[in-house]
């Protein structure tokens, strides 16, 4: 038996494309039978969490505030895009040029679960490849980016938060334009690595997506500055930033169905496709 | 029997991991009940069920988590032939012997992870996911673990003791 382990040991670590074009072949169908019983729990958790929270703490209280909340973050969202809007107005005034604005395809979905290890930040939605949802894509919710999707079965997807250690998103500074990379922390906050050490960058500017790459458009929310740390011979300054969607009170969330994959994967003969988690910038 | 058994942990316990449990978490960190149930898979029926239910676990909860297709799988294969064989040296099996068994076992298989996924952080960031996942989530799985060992092991006893007593009625 002992021997029979070493083999299959052997099997994985040798042969890894091999080994997980295999387990993908099994593990679509298996997928699509548990997503029965964890569509059963989901909805079990989220009436329950209703049950809790709108008939125990003044359900009309409760209703009232959760409208006025979604209503916060969409405002937010909205604020946020009108000064994007203006600075890149102004940049592309000052230019005499203008470019229209490429609107992404979107793709709504219901968060119903949590990563099923300790190890990773990342939610579970019910969407998956059979709703146009791939690996790679950008999530994010009215307020601002939630991460990007690493795993997918035809009725489910795995999405990892900007949280994060394993998760990198370009950004820049609204403020400043510097542009940077955001990494999650041990903390589960995230930092914004290799701004420029002359930036004028202060506790307080807000930081978005910089859209140089596929998963994001330009100018998505992702977080404020809350501190800076600029150490002697560091030839970049780092700053840490407090993420304007409060990733434990999500619900739905929508999946940026237009963008670009960046690198070929593996998901080719409609099969469970997967970019497990590595330091990678969509 | 022992088929629907398992096949109602496989279809089972990783929804109510990715679901319900955030309930019974304590800062932020919940036992891993697909470790759990492989060791005491491998506790009680030995390390060949232990390891086959251990990998099955293992690759539904691959199928849901954000890592490769391979490391709970092969993680949680290992820690059930591991309890198996671990149980054939333990002279006592009492709860206090598996406690510290699981607890052996569930930072074995942290380990595991911590080496797998928190790489590029450095030490202190190493040292940082020891104290806050890798250690909590042992001790909460020993802890539970040790729990359900000795409800079933006592079950288990008061049934042989009812069939082998002379009345039937374990008088």
């Amino acid at each position: 038996m002992l021997v029979l382990f070493a083999l299959l040991l052997s099997v994985v670590f040798l042969l890894p494309k091999q080994s997980r074009g295999l387990l993908q072949n099994i593990g679509n169908p298996l997928a699509q039978v548990i997503a029965l019983p964890l569509g059963a729990f989901a909805a079990l958790d989220r009436s329950l969490m209703e049950a809790w929270a709108g008939y125990l703490a003044l359900r009309q209280v409760h209703e009232e505030n959760r409208r006025l909340r979604r209503e916060i973050l969409s405002l937010r969202g909205q604020n946020n895009e009108l000064r994007e809007a203006a600075v890149t107005s102004q940049r592309l005034a000052a230019l005499l040029e203008f470019k229209e604005r490429v609107e992404p395809q979107i793709q709504a979905a219901q968060v119903i679960g949590r990563d099923a290890t300790n190890w990773y930040r990342s939610i579970v939605l019910n969407k998956g490849e059979q709703d146009g949802i791939g690996a790679e894509m950008g999530v994010i919710t009215p307020a601002g980016v939630v991460g990007r999707v690493v795993k997918t079965t035809p009725s489910s997807s795995v999405v990892l938060l900007i949280t994060d250690p394993n998760n990198a998103v370009a950004g820049l500074i609204q403020r400043t334009r510097d542009e940077g990379i955001i990494e999650g922390t041990a903390q589960g906050r995230a930092r914004l690595k290799y701004i420029p050490l002359l930036s004028a960058v202060r506790v307080g500017d807000t930081v978005v997506t910089s859209g140089l790459t596929g998963s994001f458009p330009r100018g998505l929310a992702i977080g404020g500055i809350t501190r800076i740390e600029k150490e002697e011979g560091d030839l970049f300054q780092t700053a840490e930033i407090v993420p304007e969607v409060d990733f434990m009170k999500l619900e739905e969330v929508l999946v940026i169905t237009s963008a670009l994959p960046l690198q070929e994967t593996d998901s080719g003969k409609g099969s469970m496709s997967a970019a497990p988690a590595k330091k990678r910038v969509p | 029997m022992k088929l629907a058994l398992y096949a109602g942990l496989v279809l089972g316990l990783v929804p109510v991991q990715m679901t319900v449990l955030h309930y019974v978490s304590l800062g932020g960190i919940r036992p891993d009940l697909c470790l759990i149930a492989s060791c005491l898979v491998g506790f009680l029926l030995g390390e060949l069920e232990g390891m086959l239910l251990g990998l099955l676990l293992g690759f539904v909860q691959d199928l849901f988590s954000a890592g490769g297709l391979w490391l709970n799988m092969v993680t949680k294969g290992t820690i059930g032939l591991l309890a198996g064989l671990a149980v054939r040296y333990l002279a006592n099996t009492t709860p206090m012997a598996i406690l510290g068994t699981i607890l052996g076992l569930s930072c074995l298989s942290g380990t595991v992870f911590l080496l797998a996924v928190r790489t590029g952080g450095g030490l202190a960031e190493a040292m940082l996911a020891v104290r806050s996942v890798l250690i909590p989530q042992a001790a909460f799985d020993a802890v539970l673990g040790a729990g359900l060992y000795w409800l079933i092991a006592n079950r288990v006893r008061t049934a042989e003791r009812v069939e082998t007593s002379p009345s039937g009625l374990g008088l």
